[in-house]
Order: C-alpha cells, then structure tokens, then sequence
C-alpha cells in the first residue's frame, strides 16, 4: 500500500506533464504505468506538434481555432478548442526551454511546416521524431522532478468510497501481486486503444485499459464511436509513415500514376482532412486502382537531401518494414487505425463527472477533436491538457484536503480476482478472441459503416465478452512477470470498449468526421450536433447525449 | 515460413534455466518479434519478453541474438532463415536476468540518472519565445538524441563487463546530448561526473556499442565527444585523460608506446614508486625495454601521418554520424562475420 496526494495512472506525454505540473504546485505525486514512460507510444508521433507560432507565415491562435473546429466537423467543443489553441505557443516555448530539440528556421527559430486541414504552417516538430524528441525532453524533467515513479505496475480498478475516487489497484508486474494507491486525486493518461482494429499504428500496450477502468466505475465515456483512420501506414504491420511526408511535398498516387486526391479534395488534395483522405484512398483501392490494397505515397521527387534531412525516421521504417527506399521509390501506404478522439468526459481542466477523478491525453475527451482530430493537435492536447489537470488536481487536493476513505478490501477483491484468472485451466486462449475482434472491429467499424455491418460487429463483440467471461486460459501460472495474465486482462478492456465504439456507431445515423455511414451519408446537425456519452449499466452500454459547446463558429459546409 | 529459434530461459520462481527449442510458421515479412509472439499465442504462453511499440522507438525489446544485441522489432527473419540458421535467443548481457528474455534495468536507469539527464539552465530566466538557434547547433547533438534508451550498447559494453560501475555508453551518449547543446549551462560542474571514476575514461574504444546500436546513436563517438569536451575544459587531471595523453605523445615522439613513460605519466611519480615490484617482476619476464634507450621506429614519418591520418578520420566520423540513417546489417551472420 503507497501513498500519494495526486496519482498519475499513464507516464506518455500528458501523464508525465501532469505529474510535472502537479509536483510544481507542491504536491507529493505517484505514477503508476505499465511501461516504462520512455516506452509509451507518445513517443511513436512522428509528425509534429501545432501551436499557431507564425514563424513560417501569418497565423494567430484563432486561425487555429477555426481550422480545428472545421477538422472535427463541428463536434468539438469550441471553448476548448480555444484554450488549447491560444495556450499551446506558451507549451511549446516551454518544451523548447526544457531542451526539446525543435527544427529550426534560417532565423534560428523553431521551424513549422503545413499539415492537413491547418489553413496555415503551423506544426512544429524535430525532423520527423517530435513525439520521441518530446517523451524523452519529459522523461528527463520527470526525473529531475523527483517524482515517484512505479514502473511496470499495471492498474486495474479505481477504488471509490461511493461518491469519489480514492485511488487505484495496481499489479505489480515485477514481483507479482496487488497493490494498494491510494490518491487524493488520480489522472488517468492511459492513452488510446488502436490495438482494438487490426492493421493498427497503435503499440501493443494501446488497449484502452484506463477508459475501461472509468467506465467500470461509472464515469461516462464521450463520443467513443470516432476513430481515426490515418491514411500513410505500412501494408505489412500497420506502421505510420508521418503526414509530414505530405506537408514536406509527397504526392498520393493510384495505380495510374494519378495524384487522386485532386479529384476528392480540389483545394487542398494530398493535405485535406484525415478522414477526407483515408476515405478516398479506400474509395481509390475498391474500385481498383490500388496496387496490392494499397496506394502509393511518392516522395521520390523531394530528392535524397531534403528526405534524410526532414524525414529520415520515415526512410528507415519503410526500408525496415516494407523492403523500400523511399528516395528510389513510392511507399506502398493503406489507411489504418490511429487515433481514437473519444475517450473519458472532462472539462477544460480534465475533471470527470467523479471527484477526485481526472484525464488527460487520448484516454479523455475535452472534446477538442471531435469527429476528426487534426494532425499535429494530438501532441499538443497531451501537453496542454496534462499541465491543466495536473494543475487541477494538486489544487483541488491543497484545497479539499485528502479525500475519501481508500477500503483495505479493495487490494483483497483484486487479488482474488487475478487468482481466479491464473486458475483457470480450460477454456480459450485469449489471442484467438483477441484477433477474431480486431477482424470485426477492421471489417464492419472501419473507415465506412453500415447497420448492417454494425450490428454484425455488435454481435461479435457480444459474443466474444460472453466467451471472455466464462474464461480465458492464462498459461503463465506464475507471478513474476506475467505478460500472459497482463494481455488477458487488456483484451478485457478492449472488449468493453468496443462495444461502447459500436454501440455508439450503430446509434449515429449520420456520416462526421471519421464516423462515415454509407446508408446516411450526410451530417445531420439538427439530429447528432451532439456528444454520445456511453455508461456502464450492469454491464452493458446505456447511451445519453449532451448539446457541443458553440460560442464562435457555426456548423458550416466542410469542404476542403 | 518456417521458422526455428533457441531460447534461453529463466523461470526465477523455480530457479530454473534452460534452453528450448521452438519451431513455428510466420508471415515472410516477419520480425524476431513477430515470431516471439506467434511462439506466445500458439505454443508457450509463459514465454516472457517485453515489447510494445513494435517500430523500434519504444526501445522495450532489445535481446541478443546468437549473442549480438538486436531490437526484435527491427530485425527481419528471412535472412536468418535463408542461411539456414537456428539462432540462439537470449537476454540482453550486463543486466540481471529477471525472467526469460526480460532484464531488470533498473542498474540501467540509475547511471541515466547520475549523468545529471536534463538541461541544466544556470538558473537563467529563459526568453520569452524560443532561443534563437542555428539548425546546425542543433545537429550537433542530434545523433545523440536518437537514441531511446533500449540498452542494446550496455548489453554489449566489454567495459561494463569488467567495471559494473562504469556509466556506459548509453548514459555517456545522454551526456554527450546535454555537453554539446548550445542551451545548457552545466559546464566544467557536469563535465565533473564525466570526467570521474567510472566516466568516459573507462571506455576501452571496443566499439562495439557502435556496432550493436539500432538507431544509428554511435555512443563510442559520444563518449568521444565528451571525452574532448573535458579536454578543451583543461580537465586533465584525471588519470584517464592523463593515460590517452601519454599515448598520443610517446607514438608521435618515437612511434612506440612508451611503457616506461606510461605508468609515471598517468598515476604520477609517488603513485608509480609502488608500482616497482610490479616492474621488477615485468624485467625479470624481459617485458621492460631499456629506460635509457627508449626505442625508436624507424619511419617514425610515417606513424606521424598516421595520427593525422586517424585524427582527420575521427573527424569525418563524426561528421558522418550526423548524416542521415544507417541501416545495421540485415545478415546476422555477417554481422556475426565483422565482429
């Protein structure tokens, strides 16, 4: 049993910058992560960060703001958006003193190129690494901080005393065995759960585990039915190739040679939305004008100079995992799961509807996204939202004092739970359900949806739950480092939070952002201007909706 | 595919350790973890490693490979299996063995700690907006920043091997990161830990952190860099710095190494009286070239071109180092070969 007065559970870049702000606000802080925090799949972002510097052009924080409001096809909550977007110079100028290695402009300031949808030049980033630039520039500060750090603890449950949430269970993956961490107040940072689809960018350890861990407890979940389909990934492994090789001048070609995008997005092509381009990309292949499912993504003409010097990163994925030297040749790229803009409901200040409960980073929603995130704004949510809430949560603590009552009883029950997990001897291996849903989830809840599909989806994900609940065999019967026991109880996340996905999908009969529906392909904002909010109700998934926050900019025609 | 792997094995519960033999069929496109995972799913779920990003930036999985350190996420099977081979699978080295293919790092981390890993910002108020830098300031310590930390170099430090204490190339590489930005102010009071026991002076230039290095970092470059960064400081006290200095001077002065010289430059006259029965024992073994008449090469020239030579080498290798990615060979077997 250990105790904190704030509780980070996720150590990527939101989890640490919260831990970061919360220990400078005073607070004696924890964090609990499966991975070691150099190991989180922030570090894995390739392309950028955005904040609306202007030292590549004239851009201001609104410009911004509006982009960001047409890119999440109006869902996102305007007020947010604001704040992320008017705040994220000063994050940036923040990590650059912290020691983030920026690129720079010829005037030696830090250097911004165009990324899809921005209106503007506006994403910074350290050649084609920035998230693995800006997970170690945290790290380090991390370290200094002296915050406690409990690696490779795996969390399993919030602990609530009925009304506010109290701390967490956690396995220890070292040593085996069920800790107690009690908190005053926990942010959850956990991150997003790609690993759900199959052909993902996700890392392994994206399954969704601290969304499912609020769910449990009955926190609702926001707009869970968006995921995002990132148009350059690997054919091979899913891999993602940054949208950085476009903003530096790559072409999308079909297997005509045709740099389609024109005919789908006339203003902006190779540089339109996300799902504007996975879309068309699909829409290329099935109707035949793909090569070997994929499309090509050409950079052979920015010549071998400008490739090792902008996106060298990219080059030595694709010559290791697709065989090809992207200065000799096109890059063979599919559309694949990436980013999922749903998550855990907080306000600006990542507050849940559970005191004492906080998040930050892609495990929660603002909503700042919408149906569609932009790219470049992923990063920079995870530092602007983690300094907020982990400003939050060490005030809310100085002024609340320690909270509720952390039960003795709690560590027992997850224990036992885990024992009977361990005890199990018959039944299926979890990597059969785990590859039949993430077949699903590709095949009916993917770039383009139907009822039909949906509800084929629904089932599966039912069915494979009700297989999971009678048990799952974990062949590790030991306690010291039991990946096997660990991957059992992820698939169990994943489960529940595809079936919040597909609820909320077969609920919205309308096509944004992301959430393309072939049987209504229009956006209905008289219907579905609203968030979907998914709660645990005995089990299953009960839907409500809340109105978005409007306060600039009304729905308009998206177009790009 | 059919691929065939030896494993090492450690269960800590039963103490146990042996080898197992693993036989699985995989995609052609498969990586060393494609196929740990298969081996997982399929045949032997307590089979325990760590992975998670599976695009060689996380730095989780690091192992040795027929003894050689590899990311398995980064290292393609076909070839292995094209030459027939059966590779042996095993646990990275200079680290305890906590289970299977999984080594605690914790001895790893807590030299990353001792080389003070963040900037030192002299307590200065930082400007408003960014510092204004040159891309190529920058560059400098870009090689370094690659790195993530995976381990691979410390599993195959010979140094480490003989010193447990010696930071590493890792954590030296950390270092290198943090002496050549243009931002820190950590100066001669960071150079200190270097500069220590235990610090760059430790390293034997083995290289083979640079060889078994997945990303390209050249850490034996970044101990170098630091190891030149303590020398333009004036820093020579250390007997480290003071030992390469002899070398450097007695192979310009006569071409030869000067054993004679070596012991009394570096430790110091008092400190190298004690060393004498250790002489004696030497002369008696006819190890000690006459004092008096220090040996000379003959074309003393021609070593002299030599040292500019390696001197405008290093330089180029360093340049190199900054250049865009280099490919570790996709044959283990000639990488095997070059070792």
């Amino acid at each position: 049993m250990v105790r904190h007065d704030v509780v980070v559970v996720g150590a990527g870049l939101a989890g640490m910058r919260a831990a970061i702000e919360a220990s400078r606000y005073g607070a004696d802080v924890g964090v609990v992560s499966k991975l070691h925090p150099t190991r989180s799949h922030s570090g894995a972002a390739e392309g950028g960060i955005n904040a609306a510097l202007g030292n590549a052009g004239e851009d201001d924080p609104q410009q911004h703001t509006f982009f960001t409001v047409k890119g999440s096809d109006y869902l996102g909550d305007q007020d947010a958006i604001a704040v992320m977007c008017e705040e994220g110079p000063g994050d940036i100028y923040e990590l650059e003193h912290m020691g983030a290695i920026f690129s720079r402009t010829e005037d030696g300031r830090i250097a911004q190129r165009p990324f899809g949808a921005g209106g503007a030049p506006r994403t910074c980033y350290a050649a084609d690494i920035t998230g693995h630039v800006l997970l170690h520039v945290l790290y380090e500060q991390l370290v200094k901080s002296g915050v406690t750090v409990y690696e490779e603890w795996f969390a399993l449950d919030l602990v609530t005393d009925g009304e506010r949430c109290v701390g967490v269970t956690a396995w220890d993956l070292v040593r085996g065995g069920v800790q107690g961490v009690e908190a005053s107040a926990v942010i959850m940072a956990t991150g997003g759960l790609g690993r759900m689809y199959r052909g993902t960018t996700n890392a392994y350890a994206c399954t969704g585990d601290g969304m499912s861990m609020a769910w449990r407890a009955g926190v609702p979940l926001k707009d869970m039915e968006f995921m995002q389909f990132h148009p350059t990934t690997l054919k091979s492994n899913g891999v993602l190739i940054t949208e950085g090789a476009r903003g530096e001048g790559g072409y999308l070609r079909n297997s005509e040679g045709e740099r389609f995008m024109f005919n789908y997005a006339p203003n902006a092509g190779e540089l339109a939305s996300r799902d504007v381009v996975s879309r068309s990309e699909q829409t290329e292949i099935d109707e035949g004008r793909g090569v070997d499912g994929c499309v090509l993504l050409d950079l052979t003409h920015l010549g071998a100079k400008r490739i090792n010097e902008r996106l060298h990163g990219s080059r030595e994925l694709a010559m290791d995992y697709a065989g090809v030297d992207p200065i000799e040749e096109p890059i063979p790229v599919r559309p694949g799961s990436h980013y999922h803009m749903g998550g855990i409901d907080t306000d600006v200040w990542g507050h849940t509807l559970m005191p004492g409960l906080y998040a930050a980073g892609e495990c929660a929603c603002v909503s700042v996204h919408g149906a569609n995130r932009l790219g470049g704004n992923s990063l920079l949510e995870t530092v602007v939202f983690g300094r907020r809430t982990g400003a939050a949560a060490a005030q809310d603590v100085r002024r609340n004092g320690t909270g509720g009552v952390f039960s003795p009883s709690a560590a027992g029950i997850a224990e036992r739970s885990i024992g009977r997990l361990l005890d199990k001897n018959d039944g299926e291996r979890p990597h059969v359900l785990r590859q039949e849903l993430a077949d699903a989830m590709y095949d009916n809840a993917g770039i383009f949806r139907t009822a039909e599909g949906l509800e084929a989806c629904k089932a599966k994900v039912e069915e494979l739950r009700e297989r999971y609940e009678r048990g799952v065999v974990v062949q590790d019967k030991g306690r010291d480092f039991n990946t096997d026991l660990i991957q059992a109880i992820e698939l169990g996340s994943m489960l529940e939070m595809a079936d919040c996905l597909v609820t909320g999908a077969i609920a919205r009969t309308e096509s944004r952002g992301a959430h393309s529906r072939l049987d209504y392909p229009e956006r209905d904002d008289e219907a579905w201007l609203r968030h979907t909010l998914a709660f645990y109700d005995e089990g299953q998934v009960r839907l409500d909706y809340r109105p978005v926050t409007i306060t600039e900019y009304e729905p308009a025609v998206r177009s790009y | 595919m059919q691929v065939t792997l030896k494993i090492e094995r450690y269960n800590p519960e039963s103490d146990e350790s042996r080898q197992e033999t693993f036989t699985v069929d995989v995609v052609e496109e498969a990586t060393l973890l494609d196929v740990l995972d298969v081996i997982k799913d399929e045949v032997d779920g307590s089979l325990t490693y760590r992975k998670s990003c599976r695009m060689a930036v996380c730095g989780s999985c690091g192992m040795r490979m027929d003894g050689a350190a590899v990311l398995a996420c980064k290292t393609p099977m076909r070839p292995v299996v094209e030459a027939g081979e059966v590779p042996v699978i095993s646990p990275m080295g200079n680290l305890p063995v906590l289970k299977d293919l999984v080594v605690d790092m914790e001895p790893f981390w807590a030299k990353f700690r001792a080389i003070k890993p963040y900037l030192d910002d002299g307590g200065e108020e930082p400007p408003v907006k960014e510092w204004r830098i040159q891309q190529e300031e920058l560059d400098r310590v870009m090689t370094e920043a690659l790195c993530i930390q995976c381990g691979c170099c410390v599993s195959e430090c010979n140094s480490m091997e003989a010193d447990p204490d010696f930071l590493g190339p890792a954590a030296l590489a950390k270092a290198a990161r943090f002496v050549n930005d243009v931002r820190d102010r950590g100066g001669k009071s960071r150079l200190e830990i270097y500069n220590g026991p235990h610090g760059v002076w430790d390293c034997t230039r083995c290289y083979f952190c640079n060889q078994r290095c997945p990303k390209g970092v050249h850490p034996r470059d970044a101990i170098a860099k630091v190891g030149a960064a303590i020398y333009q400081e004036g820093m020579h006290s250390d007997g480290g710095a003071r030992h390469a200095k002899v070398f450097v001077k007695s192979t310009h002065q006569t071409g030869y190494l000067l054993e004679t010289h070596l012991v009394p430059e570096t430790v110091g006259a008092v400190n190298a009286i004690k060393e004498i029965p250790f002489a004696l024992r030497l002369a008696r073994a006819g190890k000690v070239p006459n004092p008096l008449k220090p040996h000379k090469a003959k074309k003393l020239d021609e070593v002299r071109k030599l040292n500019k030579l390696i001197e405008s080498q290093e330089q180029a290798t360093l340049e190199a180092a900054n250049a865009g990615p280099t490919r570790p060979p996709a044959d283990p077997a000639q990488a095997k070969e070059s070792e």
